[in-house]
């Protein structure tokens, strides 16, 4: 039987997440999601997330934008072939200002593009199961058992120091 | 500090979006009057053919461009504060960052807007765009007007992109307690942001990235700005030390309009205990810093001048010190060099009337600046028969004041309606028991 019943602890307090999250992790319950006002070092310790990925779609954008800023700046140099002033046409150092820019442009791109696909966002299913005090003051913990572990659930949050704990089908 | 907690925090910036009172239309009410003059001169002069300024030769760059570089080094102590404080990990700049992020976006916007006025026939803008036409024409991109281009847009779109996506959370916390028309506003622009730990994992990456980012991206927009002017062979203006001059010359201006805007914003918002007297008194020490390195560049540009021994160059120096425009010199001096010093003393950097004074005067000084760079060295170069000089006309005078105003309007648009303080950014600082300056 697989878990149908989804329990919410909600936390007042940074450190006391972090130790439910820890026991929780230990417990045949399973940790859904975490809610949080702010970022935390301690909860993505508790957790042991990875580092993100994302940074891979920066890179992959910088190292696009510097050859299509060049290519672009040459190309068009290339359209019209008149020397200016003795300058030669195909201009290293200018060229490299325009690859520069667009490095930038297009890294941040990448970091976009790289965060949308990453999370999934725009997505306002998260809004079903959620608490909107874990944007202002509290911690929420999402997780998941089996319908006659609910109950123990719920007391484990208790116990945990949770202070209110909502239920989800 | 001890008397913030993460629900005052919340409390006191959702507080600055209720519904404004009638001195607050009747501002904005103004300030859009401002943008409709300015707006009605570019009209005027659009009709009637660019010579309704007072750009002529020898002066072919008036206020328009005085006005573009105004604005743009404006736009950098918003970086400075949200990136590269960001990166030094600089806890006294959260509470400012969001404002002067949001001042970054609508400075880069109003400069955005000068070239397209200077330009006269603003109809074949999209001659400087990189795309196939007729004319078999492409845009020159040996040219540092066409560097600009590329800088300003981008400097546009990656400083929106990072004033938004910094948002994203504090958004989500508007949502969650709004009701109404303003939830489904805020749900949607949130993009349904929940505070997961997974948003957070990327978040907190694509955060730091933006910094690092946005850190070479500010010095090179206004490095680039300088290559307008020091890639050309007018006297004054030809200068290896122009971009480092220029970059400080921006984030000092900019430093002085955040201080200009967060007074009147702490004490309108009762921000007292969020945006502290030791979080200006930071900005007062951080302006000190950069009018030295402004004073320096002011001196060296004298020093390399008479150590060039070229007449010409000389010549453009001490006009521009005894010339007709020598008012306009040594005010930009006084105000951006000799002012800022006043800082040195606590009880001038901790008052909340001297902190104004000051940042007001030091940014009339770094508007003279752009002035007399910009004025002096075409007003004067090789050909002494050429010689002349520029008055701006009411029409450009029209246009500075639209300028102004969209600024601000746009500015006091923001802070009724959306977070004029990163409530995030503060509650981590709290978290992390950072000294914000309380």
């Amino acid at each position: 039987m697989g878990p149908d019943r989804f329990v919410m602890g909600v936390f007042n307090s940074e450190d006391r997440t972090a130790a439910a999250i820890k026991a929780l992790r230990k417990s045949p319950f399973t940790v859904e999601r975490v809610n949080s006002p702010i970022p935390s070092h301690t909860i993505s310790a508790a957790l042991e997330l990875k580092k993100s990925r994302v940074g891979y779609f920066t890179l992959a954008g910088g190292i696009f934008g510097f050859f299509a800023g060049f290519a672009l700046a040459l190309f068009t140099a290339m359209r019209w072939e008149l020397i200016v002033s003795g300058k030669p046409i195909a201009a290293l150092i200018p060229f490299f200002i325009v690859g520069f820019e667009f490095v930038i442009l297009f890294a941040v791109f990448g970091n976009i593009i790289g965060f949308i696909v990453q999370t999934g966002l725009p997505n306002f299913k998260g809004l079903e199961r959620y608490d909107p005090r874990c944007s202002g003051e509290h911690f929420g913990i999402l997780a998941s058992c089996r319908p006659d572990e609910q109950d123990s659930l719920r007391h484990f949050f208790h116990e945990n120091g949770g202070e209110v704990v909502d239920v989800h089908e | 500090m001890s008397e913030l907690t993460f629900a005052k925090i919340d409390q006191t910036v959702i507080d600055t979006l209720r519904p404004p009172g009638r001195i607050y239309w009747l501002t904005v009410a103004a300030l859009f009057g401002g943008v409709l003059i300015g707006a009605a001169c570019w009209i005027y002069q659009i009709f009637t053919g660019i010579g309704v300024g007072g750009q002529n030769n020898p002066v072919a760059w008036g206020t328009y461009l005085i006005n573009f570089v105004f604005w743009v080094g404006i736009a950098h102590s918003g970086t400075l504060i949200s990136a590269i404080l960001h990166l030094l990990r600089a806890g006294w700049r959260n509470p400012i960052a969001r404002a002067a992020e949001t001042m970054t976006v609508f400075a880069v916007c109003t400069a955005g807007l000068f070239p397209f006025i200077h330009l006269g026939r603003v109809w074949v803008v999209h001659y400087m765009l990189p795309i196939p036409n007729q004319r078999t024409l492409w845009p020159n991109f040996q040219s540092p007007l066409m560097f600009d281009v590329v800088a300003i847009s981008t400097y546009l779109t990656v400083s929106s992109l990072f004033w938004y996506t910094g948002m994203l959370p504090d958004l989500a916390a508007i949502r969650d307690r709004a009701s109404g028309l303003r939830k489904t506003i805020f749900t949607y622009l949130s993009l349904g942001w929940t505070g997961e730990h997974e948003q957070w994992r990327h978040y907190t990456r694509i955060y730091l990235f933006f910094a690092a980012l946005a850190t070479p991206l500010v010095i090179s927009v206004h490095s680039v700005v300088s290559w307008d002017f020091a890639l050309g062979i007018v006297p004054g203006w030809h200068t290896t030390i122009f971009a480092p001059y220029f970059v400080a010359g921006a984030i000092h201006s900019g430093l002085a309009m955040v201080i200009t805007l967060m007074i009147p914003l702490r004490k309108i918002f009762n921000y007292e205990q969020i945006i502290t007297i030791r979080v200006l008194e930071n900005v007062a020490k951080t302006i000190i810093f950069t009018g030295l390195i402004v004073g320096y560049a002011y001196g060296t540009e004298f020093f390399i001048a008479w150590y060039s021994h070229n007449p010409v160059e000389v010549a453009i120096f001490k006009w521009r010190v005894t010339g007709d425009y020598s008012v306009q010199f040594w005010i930009m001096v006084i105000c951006n060099t000799i002012v800022p010093l006043a800082f040195f003393v606590k009880k001038v950097r901790t008052n909340l009337v001297s902190l104004m004074l000051i940042s007001i005067l030091v940014n009339i000084g770094m508007w003279f600046e752009r002035f007399v760079i910009i004025i002096t060295s075409v007003g004067r170069d090789f050909i002494p028969h050429a010689w002349g000089h520029y008055m701006p006309t009411a029409i450009e005078f029209g246009i500075m004041l639209g300028s102004f105003c969209l600024f601000f309007f746009l500015f006091l648009l923001f802070v009724k309606h959306l977070p004029s303080v990163s409530m995030t950014e503060m509650k981590e600082l709290m978290n992390h028991g950072g000294d914000h300056g309380a």
